[in-house]
C-alpha cells in the first residue's frame, strides 16, 4: 500500500515535471514556414534546403513544413507572416530589397516593425552583364556609351522596384550617365533578350551568370570582396565605382517573439549555417550565402529601407 | 555529345526509372482530364516531393506528368466540351461534334495518337537538335515576339465565329483581362481595385475554367431527366491497333503540327494553347474541305494534339540550355532540376551529362508510353464517365474545379474570381458569344501589348525598330501574307465566276 501510493505520488511528480518542462520547451508542434513564392524558385529552394537543417537543430522531433504563398512578387506571404501569432509557429521567408520597396510603393499592409529579424541567409551580388557579339566589354567603354548619347544604352531587367532597378540608380548616380530601363516580366524574358543582343546591358545577379560564362561578358560585380562562385570578376570598387548591392533573401518572424522562442531560432540558424552539408547545398544550388543574424539582420533591413526611401524619393520608379 | 545520349541510356532504363515515367505519364493523363489542374500545377505541386528523390527519378515523373497532361486534356474536350487545360480549347472545336455523332472513341484515339507522335518528335528534336535551336531561340526579342503575336491574332481571325460583332466583343474582353495587374513596365496598377491577388494578372487556368467548365456543367445539372444513359456512354471504339491505319491520310498534319509546335516551344512565353490553336489553323487552311472544320473533323483533332504534345520537350531547349523556359511547364520543370542542384546551361551538359541526356530520353519515352497507356485508358475507362447519372457528373466536375482552382495559389480569391467568370460563361453560351476569342486575347493581347511597349523603349520610342531586323521582316511578310491572300484568293474566284456567267 504504502509502496502503491508512493510509486502514484512518484508518477505524479514526474508527470508534472514533464508536463511544465513541456510547456517551456518550444518547439512543441510543427512550425509553418511561409514562402512568398511558388514552388521551385530561388526563395522557394533556400527555404527547402534549410528546413531540413532547422529541424535537426531546434530538436524536439519538431517538423518544418514549407509553405508557398505566391503572388504579389512575395508581398502575400509577407503579410500573412506579419499578421500570423508571435509564437514562433509560423517564420516566413523575407526578400530584400523588394519587402521593403512595396511599403513604399503600394500600399503594404506591415512595415519594417512589423517582423522579428531572424537570419539573412543569400546575399546574391548584382553584376553588370553585357552580350558577347557587344563590344562593350569594360566599364570604361559602357560608361562612354552611356554619356556619348543620351538613352544609347537600354538595360534589360527583371522587374521594377527590385534590387537590380536600384542598383541601375546607383550606377546612373555614381556615373553620372543616363540608362533606359527595360523592364521585362521575369529574368527569363530578360535573360533571352540579353543573350541574342537585343538590349545593350543587363542587371542580373551573380548567381545566375555563373553557368554562362561564355554567353555573356561580365563588367563587374557589386560585392565589397569577389565572390567566390566566380574569383576572377573584378568588384566595381576595384575598378573605381563605389558600387555595392544586391538581392538578399532570409527569414523572419511576426514581431514581438517571446525572448526565449526568439533565441533558440537565432542559435538554430546560427548552427544550420555553420553546418557544412548546409552550405554544400546551397552552393549546389547556386545561393551565394551570407550571413546576417538577429540585431545586424534587422540594421540590415533599416539601411536597405533608407536606400529604397531615397530612391523612392529623387527618382521614384511610377 | 551523341556519345552521351546512348550512355546515358541505360541508367534510364532502370527498373525505377521506368516506372516513375509510367506513374508520371498515368498521373499526366488524369490530371490533364480533370478540368482545373494542369500539367504547371501538377508538377508544381511534385516538386516538393521530389526533394529527396534520385534526380532522374523526379524528372522521370515530370516528363511523365508532361506529356501525359497535354494528352489529358483533350479526354474531357472531347467528351464534355470542356477542355482539361489550356492546350486543349482547340481539340474541343472538331472532338466534341465528333462525340455527339457517336465518334468520341475515335476522336480520343486520333488525339493520343497525334499527342504521341508530337511528343516523340518534340523529344528527337530536343536530343538532337538543341544546341542550333537555342540559338534560333535568341533571335527572338521583344520586337519579333510582338510580331509573333500578331501573327498569331491574324491567323486565327476565323475563331472569331460566324458572329464577327460577338466574336470581336469577345475578344476585347479577352485582352480586357490580359490588362488587369501591375503594368510591368511603368508598375502602376490596372483594375485591380486593391487586392494583392490581382497584382500578377489573372492565371488562365481560372478564366479557363470559368469560361469553359461551369456553363457545361451547370448545364449538365439542368438535365434532370435520367436519359438512356447506356448509349451515351458507348463510344464506338474499336482495338486502337484497328484505328492506326485509317489515320495514316493525316501524316501531313502530324509533320506541319510538330514542327509549329516545336517552333513555338522554342519561343520564349509562348505555350501549348498558342501551338494548337496555329497549328488548328494551318491544317484548316491547307484541308481540301474547310468547311467542314469545326463540325467532326479528326484532322482538327489530329492537329491541335500534335502540336500541343510537340511544344514540350522543345520548351526545354532554351531551358536547359540557357535557362529560359519556352512554357510555363518548363519554368516550373526548371524549378525542379534547380532543387536538386542542377543549374541550367551548358555547364549542365557537361558536368551531369547522365541527367540531362537522361532527361531527354525519358520524354521519347513518355510519349511512346502515351500510346500505350492513353490508348488503353482512353477507350475504356474513360467512357464509363459518360454513364454517371448527368447531374451527378456535373457536380464532381463542379467540386473537382474548386479543388483545382484553389490549389493553383492556395487561395479562395481565384475560386470566386473563377465563379463570376463563370457567371460570365453561363451568359455567354445562352446569348451565343464565341469562347475561344476571350482565350486567345487573354493570351495574346497580353503578349502583343507588353512585347511592343518594350520593344518600343528599346527603340527609344522610334518605331522603325519594330522592321529592324531580319527576322522581323520575315515575320511581317508572314503577317501581310495571311491577311492579304484571302482577299485575293476572293477576288480570283469572283472574276472567275463572272466570267463563267459572261461566257
Amino acid at each position: 500500500m504504502g509502496f502503491k501510493s508512493l510509486s502514484v505520488a512518484a508518477a505524479l511528480i514526474v508527470s508534472c515535471i514533464t508536463t511544465t518542462s513541456a510547456l517551456a520547451e518550444y518547439p512543441e508542434k510543427k512550425i509553418d514556414m511561409i514562402v512568398g513564392f511558388a514552388a521551385g524558385g530561388g526563395t522557394d529552394v533556400m527555404a527547402r534546403n534549410i528546413a531540413p537543417y532547422l529541424e535537426k537543430y531546434l530538436g524536439n522531433g519538431v517538423s518544418v513544413v514549407v509553405k508557398n504563398m505566391p503572388g504579389a512578387s512575395g508581398q502575400i506571404g509577407i503579410t500573412a507572416v506579419a499578421e500570423a501569432d508571435p509564437d514562433g509557429y509560423t517564420i516566413g521567408t523575407y526578400n530584400l530589397p523588394g519587402a521593403m520597396a512595396r511599403t513604399l510603393d503600394r500600399n503594404a499592409d506591415y512595415d519594417a516593425d512589423s517582423f522579428t529579424y531572424l537570419a539573412n541567409i543569400v546575399n546574391d551580388p548584382n553584376v553588370i552583364v553585357t552580350p558577347k557579339s557587344s563590344d562593350i566589354d569594360t566599364m570604361d567603354k559602357l560608361v562612354e556609351a552611356a554619356k556619348a548619347r543620351s538613352g544609347a544604352v537600354t538595360v534589360a531587367m527583371s522587374s521594377l522596384g527590385g534590387d537590380d532597378h536600384f542598383f541601375l540608380q546607383k550606377l546612373s548616380s555614381a556615373t553620372g550617365a543616363d540608362y533606359i530601363t527595360v523592364p521585362f516580366s521575369g529574368s527569363a524574358p530578360a535573360r533571352s533578350a540579353l543573350m541574342g543582343g537585343h538590349v545593350t546591358m543587363g542587371i542580373i545577379n551573380v548567381s545566375e551568370v555563373v553557368n554562362f560564362r561564355d554567353e555573356l561578358n561580365v563588367l563587374g560585380i557589386a560585392s565589397k570582396e569577389r565572390s567566390n562562385m566566380a574569383e576572377d570578376i573584378p568588384t566595381f570598387q576595384e575598378q573605381g565605382y563605389d558600387l555595392v548591392n544586391g538581392s538578399l533573401r532570409g527569414f523572419v518572424a511576426p514581431a514581438g517573439l517571446p525572448d526565449d522562442v526568439e533565441s533558440k531560432l537565432l542559435a538554430a540558424f546560427q548552427q544550420t549555417y555553420d553546418d557544412p552539408d548546409f552550405q554544400t547545398a546551397m552552393r549546389k544550388s547556386g545561393n551565394p550565402t551570407e550571413l546576417a543574424l538577429g540585431d545586424d539582420f534587422e540594421a540590415l533591413n533599416a539601411e536597405q529601407l533608407e536606400l529604397a526611401k531615397q530612391i523612392w524619393e529623387t527618382q521614384p520608379w511610377k | 555529345m551523341y556519345g552521351n545520349l546512348i550512355d546515358a541510356l541505360p541508367a534510364v532504363l532502370s527498373l525505377g526509372n521506368i516506372f516513375a515515367v509510367v506513374i508520371g505519364v498515368i498521373a499526366g493523363i488524369c490530371v490533364g482530364a480533370l478540368p482545373g489542374l494542369s500539367a504547371t500545377m501538377a508538377i508544381s505541386v511534385l516538386i516538393p516531393f521530389t526533394f529527396g528523390m534520385d534526380p532522374l527519378v523526379a524528372l522521370g515523373m515530370m516528363a511523365g506528368i508532361y506529356n501525359g497532361a497535354m494528352y489529358g486534356g483533350s479526354i474531357p474536350a472531347v467528351l464534355l466540351r470542356i477542355p482539361g487545360t489550356p492546350a486543349a480549347v482547340a481539340t474541343s472545336f472538331d472532338g466534341y461534334p465528333m462525340a455527339q455523332q457517336g465518334r468520341g472513341g475515335y476522336a480520343l484515339q486520333v488525339a493520343v495518337v497525334s499527342s504521341a507522335l508530337g511528343g516523340i518528335a518534340s523529344a528527337l528534336v530536343l536530343m538532337l537538335l538543341a544546341p542550333p535551336l537555342a540559338k534560333v531561340t535568341l533571335l527572338f526579342g521583344p520586337t519579333e515576339i510582338f510580331w509573333v503575336a500578331v501573327f498569331g491574332m491574324s491567323a486565327i481571325v476565323f475563331l472569331l465565329g460566324g458572329d464577327i460583332i460577338k466574336g470581336l466583343i469577345s475578344a476585347a474582353f479577352g485582352v480586357f483581362v490580359s490588362l488587369i495587374g501591375v503594368d510591368t513596365i511603368t508598375g502602376y496598377e490596372r483594375y485591380t481595385f486593391g487586392h494583392l491577388e490581382l497584382l500578377d494578372g489573372i492565371n488562365i487556368v481560372v478564366l479557363l475554367v470559368g469560361l469553359y467548365a461551369l456553363p457545361p456543367a451547370i448545364g449538365l445539372l439542368e438535365e434532370v431527366r435520367d436519359f438512356d444513359t447506356q448509349n451515351t456512354g458507348r463510344l464506338n471504339t474499336t482495338s486502337i491497333w484497328k484505328a492506326i491505319p485509317s489515320m495514316l491520310k493525316y501524316w501531313k498534319t502530324w509533320l506541319r503540327s510538330s514542327v509549329i509546335g516545336v517552333f513555338v516551344g522554342i519561343l520564349p512565353g509562348a505555350g501549348g494553347s498558342m501551338a494548337a490553336f496555329l497549328s488548328y489553323n494551318e491544317a484548316r487552311r491547307a484541308s481540301k474541305n474547310p468547311e467542314d472544320w469545326g463540325k467532326g473533323e479528326p484532322e482538327g483533332v489530329a492537329a491541335s494534339e500534335t502540336s500541343n504534345n510537340a511544344d514540350t520537350a522543345a520548351a526545354l531547349i532554351p531551358a536547359l540550355t540557357l535557362g529560359i523556359p519556352g512554357t510555363a511547364v518548363a519554368a516550373v520543370m526548371l524549378g525542379g532540376l534547380l532543387i536538386h542542384g542542377l543549374q541550367p546551361g551548358p555547364m549542365l551538359f557537361r558536368d551531369n551529362p547522365e541527367i540531362v541526356f537522361g532527361f531527354m530520353w525519358q520524354f521519347l519515352f513518355a510519349a511512346i508510353l502515351l500510346i500505350f497507356l492513353g490508348g488503353a485508358l482512353a477507350t475504356n475507362s474513360f467512357a464509363q464517365v459518360l454513364r454517371l447519372p448527368r447531374p451527378l457528373l456535373g457536380a464532381i466536375i463542379i467540386a473537382l474545379v474548386f479543388i483545382g482552382v484553389y490549389s493553383i495559389n492556395n487561395r479562395m480569391f481565384d475560386v470566386y474570381l473563377m465563379l463570376g467568370f463563370g457567371l460570365i460563361g453561363y451568359f455567354m453560351d445562352k446569348l451565343k458569344f464565341p469562347l475561344p476569342p476571350v482565350v486567345l486575347g487573354l493570351i495574346l493581347g497580353g503578349f502583343a501589348e507588353q512585347n511592343l511597349r518594350l520593344a518600343l523603349r528599346i527603340g527609344g520610342g522610334d518605331w522603325s525598330i519594330l522592321a529592324s531586323s531580319p527576322t522581323a521582316k520575315v515575320l511581317i511578310a508572314m503577317v501581310l501574307l495571311v491577311i492579304v491572300s484571302p482577299i485575293i484568293s476572293r477576288r480570283l474566284r469572283a472574276r472567275k465566276a463572272s466570267k463563267k456567267v459572261a461566257a
